[in-house]
């Protein structure tokens, strides 16, 4: 037989259990005679039948059939016997399970795709005989090996069992190529199982593969979901921000939606929306906010993948930059300043004791020879400093180089502009030139400093037009955008299953400024002498000491905080930290780890401060819940088909069954 | 072992100590015939009719009273006991070796009760019976008797080729000088049925007492699958395929057969006793005489 084969020929010895069974037979059909009182009764009981119909004759051999074939079957199940093409079927296996976001759409018969998918797994488990191995892959987002090779089945369906859901997008090819680098590792031949239910743009090539099977699960299903969505600061607005969304109907039908915008609680926009089949909704809406908060879109609608109904994004809250302006008086200056968007500008004639936080100072002519720590502006330095040394002054000064790779002079047109009272500057540290004249001298100038780095514009305002231009508000403005650095950055929106990497310095900073404050406070309270803190060891000065000289230290611990509230401690090189791959959907949080607290301490963190990264599914093919190429289904799976076992199991329930038949027709005395 | 051997003797006599002393006899030989007549034992009164005898009017209340009664008087008479026992091969089901055959503690029963009247100067008679009257013991008297009714009950063997209790009957009424107790002891696997029988007995003013006797195995066959069934009295042979609905069957109709024969008892007023062949016979003299207590 070509289409069954016997692993143990030896079991077909059992087959000699015949001889007895045919001779209990020959003994059982004998009649018994039994000598009785009366006949009366069993004449009543039998007047209505006669007591041996012509079939009846035969029942006892339908006995002895059925007993045979019980143990023809019970001998074949001996022998292990084998399908042909469970022959062919490779001893190793590694099953790649697809637990994408669209893996839990359920279908018409109310089960989802995953479980469908699982259920599949188990008779494949079911199905391993001994010696064989098999290995779980998912394929959800990122490909992970959830189990690697084993034979022991129990491992293997407690591993199918607890198979999370991801809200990652199919990632067939990935995880194939992850199969493949698995089975590498193992001898003998291998064969990739597939279930998936063919969300994904890469699996036609591993169609005609030998070694690479592919199943689906799941059946076409309407569905309308946002498949692109960002957002992004408006490039005219200070305070405005734009946000980019794309909605697609994988419906066969046209669908009429809304897609809801909030901000945190508020709701900021309702856009109608009717999409033909297939049709994109492509929308950049303009709003406006300096609260920041989680920006959210979602579709007003009830279909097949509820994931990708809903996207959100990290919208920073726009705080005001504090400027100190030291100056006997400057309209032009002062002007230029407060036109700068959320500018909060204070004004004084010499600098005060203490200083206080700043965002910017701005000198206007009169800075100390120690300049104070902190991210300054200096126009028409009167004086040498620990930076510079200013020598004579320059005639007419023009412009003969801009640094336009600097972010200070984007968009700073000096043509023909006078740089009057400006003066020789010999810089005593690192510096970066941005605006020089034909003998390199600098008229525009980044020190750098620890305690925050010095811009210098060396020129009189009022001798010359550049007040006039339009280039002085616009380096004003660069420059007191670049001195806020990451604030207005915005972290863009993940796709689930990215990785990015972000700037930490902000929350680092804060975290050591509390740990510093914390720090001293308990110093104060313990030092009975209470020494007074000098000008140079005001706060801000000792916190951006403290920053910088801890900066590449790891003394503040992070943690990445799941949309599900699971922590991961998190790393950082430098400022940055790179988190991912993300495979929640949601917003994840960075944040100080807390610590365990002292016992004098109630709380474990020393800041609330936190960095928020926004994931979203936002997949074209995960929400096209129709697969673009039909895999073989389910169904068409020989061994599902079965049941999932292997042949000699149904022989013997089903010998049992005979058996059980007979015991119950015969010896209870059913037939008679 | 003997069928009455010593022991036998000793549970006779011990029954009949209790049948006089417990149950004041109450179950044969002490029971007085219901004729009036010529007998010293006062009965009752009735009112004087012309042509009644004067000297059986009670004087003394016609002079008390004014009232002409006549005083009537219980005459007293041997009582009559005749025992029909069934001879047929069917009785012959239980165990041979222990004497629990139906045919054999239908005999002990006999002689218990044989012995029990015959103490009471009662008159006994044995009638053995299978399609007919087959062996008869004539009317014999005194307790000296017992001895020949033991060895009469002792030769028995049984005979026939079924069981007639209405032909036994029918010998029975027309062989009795007088009418009296009828002790039947059967199994009652009769083709024509028991009632023709019994009747006959109560038409002729007979007082039918029924002892049915039946082993366990009839009740309770345990018979499944194919056999062939063979009739101890005609022989007949039945190939039978029996399974559990069948056996279930069986069993019901055997009980109801019982039952049918104890109400058809109950409604004739009929002394009526069953017992498997394996009880002990004076176990079963003893439930007679209960029974007996019952009905008085």
């Amino acid at each position: 037989m070509n289409w069954l084969e016997f692993s143990n020929l030896g079991g077909f010895w059992w087959v000699l259990l015949a001889l007895p069974i045919v001779a209990f037979y020959i003994l059982k059909i004998r009649v018994r005679r039994r000598p009785v009182s009366t006949l009366l009764f069993w004449d009543k009981l039998f007047e209505e039948k006669k007591p041996r119909a012509w079939w009846q004759n035969l029942r006892h051999l339908l006995s002895l059939l059925l007993q045979l074939a019980f143990l023809i079957l019970l001998v074949i199940a001996l022998t292990d016997p084998l399908w042909s093409w469970q022959k062919e079927q490779q001893k190793t296996t590694i099953l790649v399970i697809d637990n994408s976001a669209s893996m839990s759409v359920q279908d018409a018969g109310g089960q989802a795709r995953l479980d469908q998918a699982k259920t599949a797994a188990r008779g494949l488990i079911r199905s391993m005989r001994q010696g064989d191995q098999m290995a779980i892959i998912t394929a959800g987002g990122q490909p992970k090996v959830a189990l690697g090779f084993t034979d022991h089945q129990n491992s293997l369906l407690e591993t199918i069992d607890n198979l999370p859901l991801t809200d990652g997008p199919t990632a067939i090819q990935p995880s194939i190529e992850t199969a493949t680098r698995l089975a590498n590792s193992s001898t003998g031949q291998q064969e990739t199982i597939v279930i998936t239910d063919g969300c994904s743009s890469d699996l036609e090539q591993y169609l005609e593969q030998e070694k690479v099977r592919l199943y689906g699960v799941g059946q076409p299903t309407d569905n309308l979901g946002i498949t692109r969505f960002q957002i992004r600061r408006s490039p005219v607005d200070p305070i405005g921000y734009q946000a980019l969304i794309d909605v697609t109907n994988y419906s066969k039908e046209t669908q009429k939606t809304r897609v809801e915008f909030t901000l945190g609680e508020d709701l900021v926009d309702v856009i109608p929306l009717e999409l033909e089949p297939g049709q994109t909704m492509s929308r950049v809406v303009d709003y406006t906010s300096r609260a920041g908060g989680q920006f959210t879109a979602e579709l007003n609608t009830e279909d097949g993948l509820m994931a990708d109904n809903q996207a959100v994004a990290v919208l920073p809250e726009l705080a005001p930059i504090r400027i100190l302006m030291i100056s006997t008086g400057n309209v032009f200056l002062q002007s230029v300043l407060e036109s700068v968007p959320l500018v909060q500008l204070e004004i004084k004639d010499s600098v005060p004791e203490p200083l206080g936080n700043w965002d910017v100072l701005v000198f206007d002519g009169n800075l100390p020879e120690n300049p104070p720590p902190g991210k300054t502006i200096v126009l028409r330095p009167q004086s040498s400093s620990s930076l510079w040394e200013l020598g004579d002054v320059l005639s007419d000064p023009i412009v003969a180089r801009v640094n336009d790779s600097s972010p200070v002079t984007q968009h700073v047109k000096l043509d023909n502009v006078q740089f009057p009272e400006a003066k020789k500057m010999e810089p005593k540290g690192e510096v970066d030139l941005l605006v020089v004249d034909p003998l390199e001298q600098p008229l525009v100038a980044r020190f750098v400093r620890p305690q925050g780095d010095i811009v210098v514009l060396n020129c009189g305002l009022d001798k010359g037009d550049l007040p006039l231009r339009i280039a002085f508000p616009v380096l004003m403005k660069n420059t007191i955008e670049w001195f806020q650095g990451a604030q207005r950055d915005m972290v863009p929106s993940l796709k689930v299953g990215e990785t990015l990497s972000v700037n930490v310095s902000e929350l680092l900073k804060r975290a050591r400024q509390a740990k510093r404050h914390a720090a001293a406070t308990v110093a104060a309270e313990t030092d009975s002498a209470g020494t007074d803190l000098t000008s140079e060891d005001t706060p801000n000065a000792v916190d951006e000491m403290v920053v910088q000289s801890a900066s590449d230290s790891q003394d503040i611990q992070l943690e990445l905080v799941s949309p599900s509230d699971k922590a991961f401690p998190v790393s950082y090189i430098g400022d940055q930290v790179t988190v991912g791959p993300l495979q929640e959907q949601g917003v994840w949080r960075i944040r100080q780890k807390a610590e365990t607290p002292a016992p004098d301490q109630e709380v474990g963190r020393t800041t609330d401060h936190q960095l928020m990264v926004s994931c979203n599914l936002v997949e074209p093919m995960e929400s096209n819940l129709t697969p673009p190429i039909p895999l073989p289904a389910l169904d068409d799976w020989p061994l599902l088909v079965l049941g999932g076992r292997s042949l000699w199991f149904y022989l013997t329930c089903l010998a049992l069954g005979l058996i059980t038949t007979e015991w119950w027709l015969y010896q209870r005395r059913i037939v008679g | 072992m003997e069928l009455f051997d010593s022991n036998f003797l000793k549970r006779l006599q011990y029954l009949s100590i209790v049948s006089r002393r417990v149950f004041r006899g109450q179950l044969l030989a002490q029971r007085r015939t219901k004729q009036l007549g010529g007998g010293i034992e006062f009965a009752d009164h009735r009112q004087y009719t012309a042509g009644d005898d004067l000297r059986y009017l009670d004087w003394n209340i016609y002079a008390r009273f004014d009232d002409m009664l006549l005083k009537r008087f219980q005459e007293e008479e041997d009582l009559h006991v005749y025992f029909l026992l069934d001879l047929s091969p069917s009785m012959t089901q239980g165990d041979a070796s222990k004497f629990q055959r139906k045919f054999d503690l239908a005999r002990r029963v006999t002689a218990a009760l044989a012995y029990i009247a015959l103490a009471d100067l009662d008159r006994v008679s044995v009638l053995a019976y299978a399609d007919g009257v087959q062996q008869v013991l004539p009317m014999t008297r005194g307790r000296n008797q017992i001895l020949s009714v033991m060895r009469f009950l002792e030769r028995l063997e049984p005979t026939g080729t079924q069981t007639r209790l209405a032909a036994a009957a029918k010998d029975l009424v027309h062989r009795a000088q007088r009418t009296g107790l009828v002790v039947i002891l059967s199994d009652f696997f009769d083709q024509e049925g028991f009632r023709s029988g019994i009747d006959q007995l109560r038409y002729r003013r007979f007082e039918p007492h029924v002892i049915q006797l039946y082993t366990q195995e009839e009740a309770e066959p345990n018979l499944l699958g194919d056999v062939e069934l063979i009739e101890v009295e005609t022989g007949d042979r039945r190939k039978l395929t029996i399974n559990e609905r069948k056996l279930r069957q069986y069993k019901e109709l055997f009980r109801t057969f019982m039952d049918d024969m104890e109400n058809y008892c109950r409604h004739y007023s009929l002394s009526y006793s069953r017992s498997t062949a394996d009880t002990p016979f004076d176990d079963l003299v003893m439930q007679m005489m209960r029974a007996s207590m019952m009905h008085v």
